[in-house]
């Protein structure tokens, strides 16, 4: 782009030859379009803490309807804690205590009146280890529905459950044989499988991928792609390549250390996942995603 | 279920797709830059110049998408060989677009001159060996097709070729200080049009690094006397 000085001096005029595409024009709306976003969770100045010890402090973000958003750090940033904050496992814990807000479609996730019970059908989620029952393959998809009393076309939701999980083709022909009988990626699927089941709109993925080898990873990794068009991916991942591969948003913890020693979990930044990749904003990121922490 | 990775693919072939875009626009502004020297047409120069933007933004999209895909995608082996690849023909496919934008510069500082058949014939045949050599780089990519790469050094020759001859012609030509400015002008515009095949010479030794692996240059100019 750079020329001659003494070529700057001739005039533009408009042009004629050019003319901006109709196609270029299109596709930047619907780039624009896609972008448009719904916030799902609108999180607040969430302190956690189990004890008298604080996990998190001070953590503020959204997340937003069809967006994978990954939640990175090192260990003990508190991005596991956070993740569960949003179908309430915390609640799970008895010294747990979650202050600040988080509101889930508008409306405070820890309310009086919100029974966790009814936010885990909302919020389903996924862990490290594939976690199957000791049931057949049916059985674990059907399991949800059926303790929710969804009864009628059982077998059309077990069916469309495991074609959403993309484990359908693999196991059509043995639904009844034991879900232990499956790899560890076909069981990572099927519980992904038995969240969908139950109709929910946000998954949360706490370390899908990091019990699998490379090609269960990329199938987990194309089926996060696939899921984001109807749901709200919330993932929380040690591998980065990872965030950076899947995530469109991207929030990096890291450890604050106080001068007792004391370590807590903060939110550093949150942005596209690009930007967090190319040009962060800040030098504790940095570090962080180019393999210069401490 | 899709193929795997389908994200990142789509993401390399929409790289893919807008360098092919952009090698569209440098063949406009091309023929734009030599229609505009050939009937004198300085709104169409104008113009050209001015289109220049529109190489720009696909220049700058390609830039920005390829700092994403790199950051984000660890492309290694053939995607990797693709996306450094198009890291060049972009750059390369910049700077055509430029040299277009400077020959109607120089058209239009050297107007008011009645035409010189001999040099007229030559930016002809220059132009139309430049527009088949972007074409020949650029489905050589498209098909991977490493024979048409190398095919470029040879259309190149004839390119080099005319540029000595109107070199040649306008020296002979010699004349008072404006003919003379005035030829000074047509060399360089020659020149620019030279250099044009240049840089499609230089896309084919991309196609060659992607297809083979192996990165070489066609040519050795610094062992070039004929240049």
């Amino acid at each position: 782009m750079r020329r001659a000085p003494d070529m700057e001096s001739a005039p533009a005029a408009p042009v004629r030859i050019a003319g901006v595409d109709e196609k270029v024009l299109a596709e930047r709306e619907e780039r624009v379009a896609r972008h448009r976003r719904e916030v799902l969770f609108d999180v607040d100045g969430l302190h956690v803490s189990y004890g008298e010890v604080p996990a998190l402090k001070d953590v503020s973000l959204e997340i937003y309807r069809n967006f994978v958003t990954a939640f990175i750090g090192p260990s003990g940033c508190g991005k596991s804690t956070f993740i569960r904050c949003f179908n309430r496992m915390n609640d799970l814990i008895p010294s747990a205590a979650v202050e600040g807000t988080i509101r889930y479609h508008g409306a405070d996730l820890y309310g009086q009146d919100v029974d966790p019970v009814e936010v885990r059908k909302r919020i389903g989620m996924v862990f490290q280890k594939p976690n199957p029952f000791p049931k057949s393959i049916y059985d674990n998809v059907a399991f949800g529905p059926r303790v929710l009393g969804r009864k009628d076309d059982l077998d059309g939701r077990v069916e469309r459950a495991l074609q959403q999980a993309a484990l359908w083709d693999e196991v059509k022909h043995r639904l009844k044989a034991s879900a232990l009988s499956l790899s560890g990626g076909q069981q990572q699927r099927l519980c992904i499988a038995r969240c969908l089941a139950v109709e929910p709109d946000v998954i949360l993925m706490d370390e899908p991928a990091s019990a699998l080898d490379p090609i269960a990873t990329t199938r987990i990794e194309d089926l996060m792609q696939e899921l984001k068009r109807s749901y709200a991916i919330v993932i929380v991942t040690h591998n980065m390549q990872q965030a950076a591969r899947v995530a469109d948003m991207t929030a990096f913890f890291s450890v604050d250390v106080a001068e007792e020693g004391e370590r807590t979990g903060i939110l550093v930044e949150f942005d596209r996942t690009d930007k967090i990749f190319t040009q962060p904003s800040d030098q504790r990121t940095e570090d962080y995603v180019t393999g210069r922490f401490g | 279920m899709t193929a795997p990775r389908a994200t990142f693919q789509e993401a390399l072939d929409s790289l893919e797709a807008t360098l092919q875009e952009e090698s569209q626009l440098v063949l406009r502004s091309l023929r734009g830059a030599m229609s505009a020297l050939r009937e004198q047409d300085v709104e169409l120069a104008d113009e050209v110049i001015a289109f220049d933007d529109e190489v720009d933004a696909r220049y700058l999209a390609l830039e920005q998408g390829i700092e994403s895909l790199l950051a984000r995608q660890t492309p290694v082996a053939v995607d990797l060989r693709l996306v450094l690849a198009i890291l060049h023909i972009n750059l390369h496919l910049e700077r055509m677009a430029d040299l277009c934008v400077t020959i109607s510069k120089l058209m239009k500082l050297a107007r008011g001159y009645e035409g010189d058949p001999q040099v007229l014939e030559s930016f002809e045949e220059m132009g139309l060996r430049a527009e088949e050599m972007v074409g020949v780089a650029m489905t050589a990519l498209a098909e991977r097709d490493l024979a048409a790469a190398e095919s470029l050094l040879e259309l190149d020759e004839l390119i080099d070729r005319a540029n000595r001859r109107l070199v040649r012609h306008v020296l002979e030509v010699g004349g008072d200080e404006p003919k003379r400015e005035w030829g000074l002008r047509m060399i360089v515009i020659s020149r620019c049009l030279e250099r044009f095949g240049d840089h499609t010479v230089d896309i084919g030794e991309q196609v060659a690094y992607l297809v083979t692996g192996e990165l070489r240059e066609f040519s050795d100019a610094s062992h070039d006397a004929t240049d």
